[in-house]
């Protein structure tokens, strides 16, 4: 979670005084736990685990042959991975990667069901299967990413794919600038699923 | 597939005017008591002192409200707009309408934090 401003006046140490008299009255009375409020932040900071698909797009980065194999045939490439079994995709499942460039920037979606590449990037967050998500996506790609924080480029042109039992799309973001001299394992743990599904960049965080 | 409510409240709250900002796809919190006000609001609701759908109409309320006083065509609109004022004002109407706090209470323990407050500056 990100802080950018500061603020200082009145109003802000009013709110301020307003939200701990909020939590203390309800810790007084028992409603909430003294480590409730914690709890509920903790688990928007730590939910993301490590994943396969991060392993992935590290590989990529750092193996360019590896890269290659998994633009043209990402299935196999996936089977070259130590993973535990079935992690290359059920039966007759085929999953396909697509390469974020400067210029070009691809999301994906699923307007027919709810096809996301779990073996890759593990269960679907709630957004991905809400209808207005799937639609908006389509519809106005530039609009949901802006509401996810991450504006694009006017010149930037957005690809949206859409998944089907097929064909399970994931993206291979682009790898942050600065993080040459990074190992494979470094690089893995700052690629998130919102960057694999194309709504978020790779930030490496100072 | 299971959800948990945090990830549900959170999301269910994209695709229209209410919901929270975000940064790179991760929600952002520009201060201490915007991060404290959105957990207050989702453990209530957890522990069934509301249901999510009431707090987001309360919320979706509070929004229009300040929309209707401000003038998009104002050089103030963007500068005033304060997210996190309209969410803690959600709470607020929601925790005392449903009777677990009074206004009383609320205004004597505000008061409270913002003396104490006062006093460490001073001291300091």
């Amino acid at each position: 979670m990100s802080k950018r401003f500061y603020y200082g006046n009145e109003r802000e140490s009013y709110s301020a005084a307003r939200v701990r008299a909020l939590e203390a009255l309800l810790i007084e009375k028992g409603i909430i736990g003294s480590e409730t409020v914690d709890k509920v932040l903790d688990y928007f900071e730590t939910e993301m685990g490590p994943f396969n698909g991060a392993k992935l797009v590290a590989r990529a980065w750092v193996d360019p042959e590896f890269k290659a194999r998994l633009l043209a045939d990402t299935t196999a490439a996936i089977a070259e991975m130590d993973f535990p079994t079935g992690m290359a995709g059920a039966e007759g499942e085929n999953m396909a990667v697509v390469e974020n460039t400067e210029g070009v920037h691809n999301v994906i979606v699923c307007t027919l069901c709810s096809c996301y590449p779990w073996p890759v990037l593990g269960l679907p967050p709630y957004w991905f299967k809400d209808p207005t998500f799937r639609a908006r996506t389509v519809r106005e790609p530039r609009a949901v990413l802006k509401e996810f924080g991450f504006p694009l480029e006017e010149s930037t042109e957005v690809r949206v794919w859409d998944s089907s039992a097929q064909i399970r799309w994931f993206v291979l973001p682009e790898r942050p600038k600065g993080t040459e001299g990074m190992s494979e394992e470094e690089l893995a743990a700052h690629i998130t699923p919102e960057a694999m599904m194309g709504v978020a960049r790779v930030e490496v965080k100072a | 597939m299971q959800t948990k409510f945090e990830h549900f409240a959170a999301t269910s709250l994209m695709g229209g005017s209410e919901h929270p900002p975000r940064q790179n796809g991760e929600l952002m919190f520009d201060r201490e008591w915007e991060e404290r006000a959105f957990s207050i609001a989702i453990s209530l609701s957890k522990k069934g002192y509301y249901e999510w759908e009431s707090f987001r109409q309360q919320l979706i309320y509070s929004i229009a409200e300040w929309e209707s006083a401000h003038c998009k065509d104002d050089s103030s609109y963007d500068s005033s707009w304060d997210y996190y004022q309209r969410w803690l004002l959600a709470l607020e109407r929601i925790v005392l309408g449903s009777s677990i706090i009074s206004s009383e209470e609320l205004e004597a323990k505000t008061n409270e934090f913002i003396s104490r407050e006062q006093q460490a500056t001073s001291n300091s």
